[in-house]
């Protein structure tokens, strides 16, 4: 990769952007060390399921169809994106050294940067993250079969979903998040006009993260605080490793479940309060499980086998039983809301995007899933559409590349 | 036949004008063979011949409004018209697309082709004595695939005919037209870049042709999304290396 005159990386450049941009960056040590708005894109794992660990307030999750011919193409096609992921997960000033393919060496030509972010672009906390789709493998003229991760089926259709076709499929998942959404809309686009001959849009829906109120975990579209429990990183739920029975080169990479899930937020307004508690399995006030004082509280179900407290289909409840036989079904949850407008009829179409890491599609989400296949909540929510995803292992370095282990 | 490719830009415009004629006389012969079917209410051959009036025009390359009001009178769209389609100042190709996928026959279409022969008639009269500005060649080859992305693939120029792909496959061969005309010129100021875009445009010509089924164009919509973001795919790229064409010829 061949570099112009003038290098500099605004924020921790060793790690976020490559050695390679540090290389020929003398003014490096006039940056101050502490740079908090860097989410660094290199790592044994991807950034965007524990990294950072506040979820950033904007996401895109993005799914592309792979128009690319051939292997060659698409292997150049993750080289690229690499290269893309190393220079918007730094930030980069107006008067920085761009690798050559970033340039397209001509005056005057229209600019590389689309200024949405102005000329000098902010790190923003941008995390890009990665991920492919069982049809990627099927597809003959990438020649990777064999390579097909187990489990990486099309998603599962469940008895209450209601699929709109414009919603699933793609071969690819960009999943975006930052500090804002202009953030997440330059970094879209600006991966967008490198790779038109490769990737195009299947569908893509943006979603926030509301702040804590007025504490503790976020809340919800339903106003329940959410993402309160959930499994830390070491315990070896989320991380495919050598014992998960997938192929060698999934290693460090995990599971995504994307769920687009409609909300009825005007049905579940008509709700008491008490039974959308029960519903929960929690106070809304302080999020604290039903009969407790703070959200932080653990539900005590075997001193409630009747479910007089928590009621037994209570979300919270059937989702996680809190057994020794169901310990292994949980996962991560990283979600975020998503608001698109109006549905046919004038009321408000919004919801959340679920988004799920685990080890195991089947015996995680899809077990979770089918506990919850009755619930009460399923009245007002209804599954339209999302994806399954192997979120490639990360890229551990400026030699490496995404996905390197699939061509390796 | 115009030399190809020219050695200077004033040749380029000259050989493009000699084109451009060569493609209104074509025009106007399926403006008549239009006529007649229009006049036997034969509707799928007025259609045919829609088709291949409205292939020829955009052959002429005639984007963003070139050949000023003359150009502008002979295609266009129905944006901006208080009645959109039905409304009484809709004219030209478009107009006629309009009535013929709207069971219009004879009585409305007549008047409609009639016209427009007579602004056809104008433009081929006036295109010897048009100046070019030197700075609009290079525009065209870019600017001819950015107008079939916002109007025919788009949908918004559509009157229901659902020719999108076999327009835009006439723009490619405008566009090539183009290139072929300002390939010395190109080469000089970027070498290897005419192939580039040959092979960039052979790729789209390519993908366009398989949407194809046994010589007949499916309606765009019709068309699987795979099919459309193939397209679609293969159009962005090359427009991507198209819109660094106007800054290469820059003077600036
Ligand atoms: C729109 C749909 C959903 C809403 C509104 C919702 C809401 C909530 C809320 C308010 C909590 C309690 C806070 C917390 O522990 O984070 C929760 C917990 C949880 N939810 Fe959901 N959820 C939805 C969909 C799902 C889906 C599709 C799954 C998985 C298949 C799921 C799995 C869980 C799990 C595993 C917990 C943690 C339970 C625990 O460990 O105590 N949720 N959800």
């Amino acid at each position: 990769m061949n570099l112009e005159r003038r290098s500099f990386l605004m924020g921790s450049a060793t790690t976020a952007a490559g050695g390679l941009l540090v290389a020929c960056a003398p003014e490096q040590k006039e940056q101050s060390p502490a740079v908090t708005d860097v989410v660094p894109f290199h790592g044994d794992n991807q950034a965007g399921v524990y990294r950072p660990a506040d979820q950033q307030a904007s996401a895109c999750f993005a799914s592309f169809t792979v128009i690319a011919d051939n292997r060659a193409e698409l292997k150049t096609l993750f080289q690229r994106l690499t290269t893309k992921a190393r220079i918007l997960t730094g930030g980069h000033r107006h008067d920085q050294a761009l690798p050559t393919e970033e340039l397209n060496g001509v005056d005057g030509a229209p600019p590389v940067n689309s200024g949405v972010l102005g000329e000098d672009v902010p790190a923003a906390n941008i995390s890009l993250s990665f991920g492919v789709a069982g049809s990627l493998f099927d597809r003959e003229e990438f020649g990777l079969k064999a390579r097909k991760p187990k489990g990486l089926t099309e998603m599962k259709v469940f008895p209450k979903d209601q699929i709109d076709a414009a919603w699933v499929g793609g071969d690819l998942m960009i999943q975006i998040c930052a500090d804002s959404q202009d953030a997440v809309h330059y970094a879209l686009r600006d991966i967008m006009k490198a790779t038109r001959g490769q990737l195009q849009l299947a569908w893509k829906i943006n979603g926030f993260h509301n702040k804590p109120r007025p504490d503790g975990a976020p809340r919800n579209l339903f106003g329940y605080k959410d993402g309160i429990v959930n499994p830390a990183s070491t315990e070896s739920l989320v991380w495919i490793n050598g014992n998960s029975g997938q192929p060698g080169w999934t290693e460090g990479g995990t599971f995504l479940v994307v769920r687009l899930i409609r909300m009825l937020v005007e049905f579940w307004d008509r709700v008491g309060l008490g039974e959308q508690d029960g519903m929960i399995g929690r106070h809304r006030a302080s999020g604290a499980p039903l009969g407790k004082d703070k959200e932080t509280d653990e539900p005590d179900y075997a001193n409630d086998p009747e479910g007089n407290e928590i009621p037994l289909d209570a979300h919270i409840r059937l989702a996680n039983p809190r057994t020794k036989e169901t310990s292994g079904s949980r996962m991560l949850r990283r979600g975020y809301n998503y608001d698109l407008g109006v549905d046919l009829n004038g009321n408000m179409q919004a919801g959340l995007i679920f988004a799920s890491y685990q080890q195991n599609i089947q015996e995680q989400f899809e077990a979770t899933q089918t506990r919850l296949a009755d619930e009460p909540m399923t009245d007002y929510i209804e599954p339209f559409g999302g994806g399954y995803f192997l979120m490639l292992p990360g890229v551990k370095d400026e030699n490496d590349h995404l996905a390197s282990g699939l061509f390796a | 036949m115009p030399q190809k490719p020219a050695a200077t830009m004033a040749d380029a415009i000259a050989a493009y004008h000699s084109y451009v004629s060569g493609q209104l006389d074509e025009l106007r012969n399926h403006l008549g063979t239009l006529r007649a079917a229009v006049a036997n209410a034969d509707t799928p051959g007025a259609q045919g011949a829609w088709l291949q009036a409205q292939q020829c025009w955009q052959r002429v390359g005639a984007a963003y409004g070139s050949f000023g009001e003359l150009g502008d009178a002979i295609a266009p769209g129905s944006r901006g018209l208080q009645g959109g389609s039905a409304d009484p100042e809709f004219k030209g190709l478009r107009r006629i697309e309009y009535g013929l996928w709207h069971g219009q026959g004879a009585p409305q279409l007549l008047p409609a082709i009639d016209q427009l022969a007579k602004d056809l008639q104008a433009l081929a009269a006036k295109l010897p004595g048009l100046s070019t500005d030197p700075a609009d060649m290079p525009l065209r080859l870019h600017e001819i695939l950015e107008d079939s992305q916002r109007d025919h693939l788009s949908g918004n120029g559509d009157q229901g005919s659902g020719m999108a792909i076999a327009l835009t496959r006439a723009d490619v061969e405008a566009t090539q037209e183009v290139l072929d005309l300002l390939r010395t010129l190109l080469q000089g100021l970027k070498a290897g870049f005419p192939a580039l875009l040959d092979q960039q445009l052979a790729a789209l010509l390519k993908v366009i042709d398989q949407t194809r089924t046994g010589g007949t164009w499916t309606p765009y919509r019709s068309l699987s999304l795979l099919q459309r973001q193939r397209i679609n795919g293969a159009l962005g790229r090359v427009l991507e290396s198209l819109a660094l064409v106007p800054a290469l010829f820059s003077t600036d």
